[in-house]
């Protein structure tokens, strides 16, 4: 972690720098035991990051679970687990002991060496993508320079698992979902992308503590959020959508849907590989709020957020409030829309985000051209509007039947 | 960094040679195209060591693997296309048997 | 930086050499993912952080699925990617040609020595850099690459599509 406890007004340029995070916990060991040896301070500046993102993200993946099992149960009109400890608070340990527990089938002509590999495919670029995302002030696993690229590129890895995993079982059902699994995440993976290019052109730089940085100040540290620019709503929408069908949740579960495909890619996994998948799932979709919070919502600033001990903890105070707020999002909307069919999945991607991620662009590009701020955000405001409304017409497929209500007597 | 360039250029001679005897005496269409990436990567692994060494504040070389990656993988998209429609008429991806214009 | 070296060459070579050797199609694509990775690790030892991020988005990413795919849409039943004569006609010529190569380029390169050094400072072309010369010095081979793979898309597409045989 970087954990620059120097005054920052005037904001210190050279502590965005490229300077990787090793250094930054070196000197700030090495200014608490000034007469450790070498070796022991490297090694320790390395395992630090390392132990803060295994211990914290599977520590929130798990309370994620109870938490959207509760909601969902709240939902739709019931109580969700709430028998193992009082309200259901030990519930993930109890799964997690269940599936460590049960039976590893594989299938006799599976491909072993493939089969196994797949879950751990699963998870790694999931783990891997927490490394960038800035928890507090000048707080980040890697500081790395191409920040959002990198998250990119594994995100991207994880395709391959789910490919993996439904050849390896020489299934046809399997093989099915995977198909269309990857076609889902590679269709949505190109808007999303798109939609952060708008952030890194007002930005200029790919590191994610600068952008970050960028939007700390204004009033209260809140006015520069970029969701607040019309650009940066449009692009919040389309990479929050992205993201939802990049680590395939509802309504674009059709990978796992089980009325659909009995369980996709993961049909024939069976105790921790099936818990692996899970976890790979959420821990992605659990980074992707945590890249969504750092590009559109304003990662850590916030009231409060600032250079120093008192501010880096209230500026980590407000990034793990606005992941909670993006997760619940996801909860939310797992629990109230229905899933989408394949073929309006692919539609939706190509012919309406995909057009509308290049509108964001050349909006940005209006907004940085035009010098006079009302003005700019009038004609921002006004394009991205009117190309909304052009493209969804085209989009649309069909009409929406008139809605009949009936309700429970 | 003690690493001499010369054993970069070794590295990616040795990697060009792998790929170019998976692309010449292996039976499978996909195979074949699997060596010309392998080709194509210690190609441009090549470039970049000479990039490194001697242009490091250039960023010719770093443009030229740019356009080189995106090259490839057009090529590879375009190769696997083919490979699928010949697989249509043949049924089979073996290039032993596409023998039609031989002769 | 020396063991980073070795180990990422090890990790290339064993991936490169299992690519083209495996009998199963499939584990040949994992191992040129691996190959990849090790590419994108030397990439990021070069200097070169860009390079390695785009090397792993494209290439595993993309042109790696890309080639699972095709595999999975030539093959006639399920589990028969494994091939019965792993080595074609005139393998020895293809074995004869890379050795020779190999070793014409092992006696160049010992030959020359080539002892370069880097020069002092973090000197590199940062990420801004590439990004203004892409818009700047490089513009026209830019477009021409934006021509050509929506040109390759599109080929690709209707090369791999799906013809209406008419019936005399």
């Amino acid at each position: 972690m970087r954990f620059d406890s120097r005054s920052w007004f005037p904001y210190n340029e050279r502590a965005f720098e490229g300077d990787y995070c090793l250094e930054t916990v070196y000197q700030q060991l090495r200014t608490w035991f000034a007469n450790a040896p070498d070796a022991v301070l490297f090694w320790l500046s390395v395992i630090i990051p390392i132990l803060f993102v295994l211990a914290v993200y599977p520590g929130i993946f798990a309370y994620t679970t109870l938490v959207e099992r509760k909601a969902l149960g709240r939902i739709q009109n019931r109580i969700g687990p709430n028998r193992v400890g009082r309200w259901g608070i030990l519930q993930p340990i109890a799964d997690g002991l269940k599936l460590l527990t049960k039976e590893d089938i594989v299938p006799r002509r599976a491909d072993h060496i493939v089969h196994f590999l797949a879950p751990v495919i699963a998870v790694v670029p999931a783990i891997l993508l927490f490394s960038v995302v800035p928890v507090g002030a000048g707080l980040v696993p890697v500081n790395l320079n191409i920040g959002i690229l990198f998250a990119f590129a594994v995100s991207t890895a994880s395709v391959l698992a789910l490919f993996m995993g439904g050849w390896a079982s020489r299934n046809k059902f399997s093989l099915l979902g995977a198909m269309r699994a990857v076609a889902q995440v590679v269709s949505y993976e190109v808007p999303m992308v798109l939609a952060a290019v708008a952030v890194v052109m007002v930005v200029g730089s790919l590191s994610t503590l600068r952008i970050a940085h960028a939007q700390s100040g204004g009033i209260l540290n809140v006015t520069n959020w970029f969701v607040f620019r019309p650009w940066g709503f449009v692009g919040f929408v389309l990479f929050t959508i992205g993201a939802m069908a990049e680590s395939a949740r509802t309504p674009f579960d059709i990978p796992e849907a089980e009325s659909e495909i009995i369980a996709g890619y993961h049909t024939e996994y069976s105790g921790f590989k099936f818990a692996l998948f899970q976890m790979g799932e959420y821990l992605a979709s659990i980074a992707m709020a945590g890249i969504t919070v750092t590009m559109f919502l304003g990662a850590y600033n916030g009231p409060g957020s600032g250079p120093g001990w008192i501010g880096g903890l209230i500026s980590m105070f407000w990034f793990f409030i606005k992941l909670g707020f993006m997760i619940a999002l996801n909860i939310w909307i797992r629990g109230t829309w229905p899933r989408v069919r394949v073929d309006q999945l692919m539609g939706f991607a190509w012919k309406l985000l995909l057009p509308m991620s290049i509108v964001n662009i050349i909006a940005v590009g209006f907004w940085h051209y035009i010098t006079i701020r009302p003005l700019a955000w009038i004609i921002t405001t006004l394009w991205l509007v009117v190309w909304f409304g052009v493209l969804s017409r085209l989009a649309a497929t069909e009409g929406v039947a008139p809605r009949t209500y009936r309700y429970a007597s | 960094m003690s690493i001499p360039l010369s054993s970069y250029l070794m590295l990616s001679a040795f990697l060009f040679a792998i790929g170019l005897c998976g692309a010449l005496s292996r039976k499978n269409a996909i195979i074949v195209l699997i060596g010309i990436e392998i080709m194509f990567n210690a190609g441009i692994l090549n470039l970049m060591a000479f990039w490194h060494y001697k242009y490091i504040t250039m960023p010719t070389a770093y443009m030229f693997a740019i356009f080189a990656i995106a090259i490839a993988a057009a090529e590879s998209a375009i190769a696997l296309a083919l490979v699928i429609a010949v697989y249509r008429f043949y049924k089979s991806v073996t290039l032993d048997e596409m023998t039609d214009l031989k002769g | 930086m020396n063991a980073a070296f070795w180990i990422l060459s090890i990790i290339t070579v064993l991936g490169a050499l299992f690519a083209v050797t495996l009998r199963n199609l499939v584990h040949c694509v994992l191992s040129l993912i691996l190959f990849f990775l090790g590419i994108a690790g030397h990439y990021f030892l070069l200097r070169a952080d860009f390079l390695g991020a785009v090397q792993i988005l494209i290439y595993i990413g993309a042109v790696a699925v890309l080639m699972l795919f095709a595999i999975m849409l030539t093959r006639h039943v399920t589990g028969d990617e494994e091939e019965r004569e792993v080595l074609g006609g005139k393998w020895w010529a293809g074995m004869g040609t890379a050795v020779i190569v190999a070793g014409l380029l092992w006696a160049v390169i010992r030959k020359d020595q080539l002892t370069a050094v880097l020069p002092a400072g973090g000197a590199t072309t940062s990420v801004a850099e590439i990004g203004k010369a892409l818009v700047t010095d490089w513009v026209v081979p830019f477009e021409a690459m934006a021509v050509l793979l929506t040109a390759a898309l599109i080929g690709a597409v209707v090369i791999a599509l799906e013809e209406v045989i008419r019936k005399r």
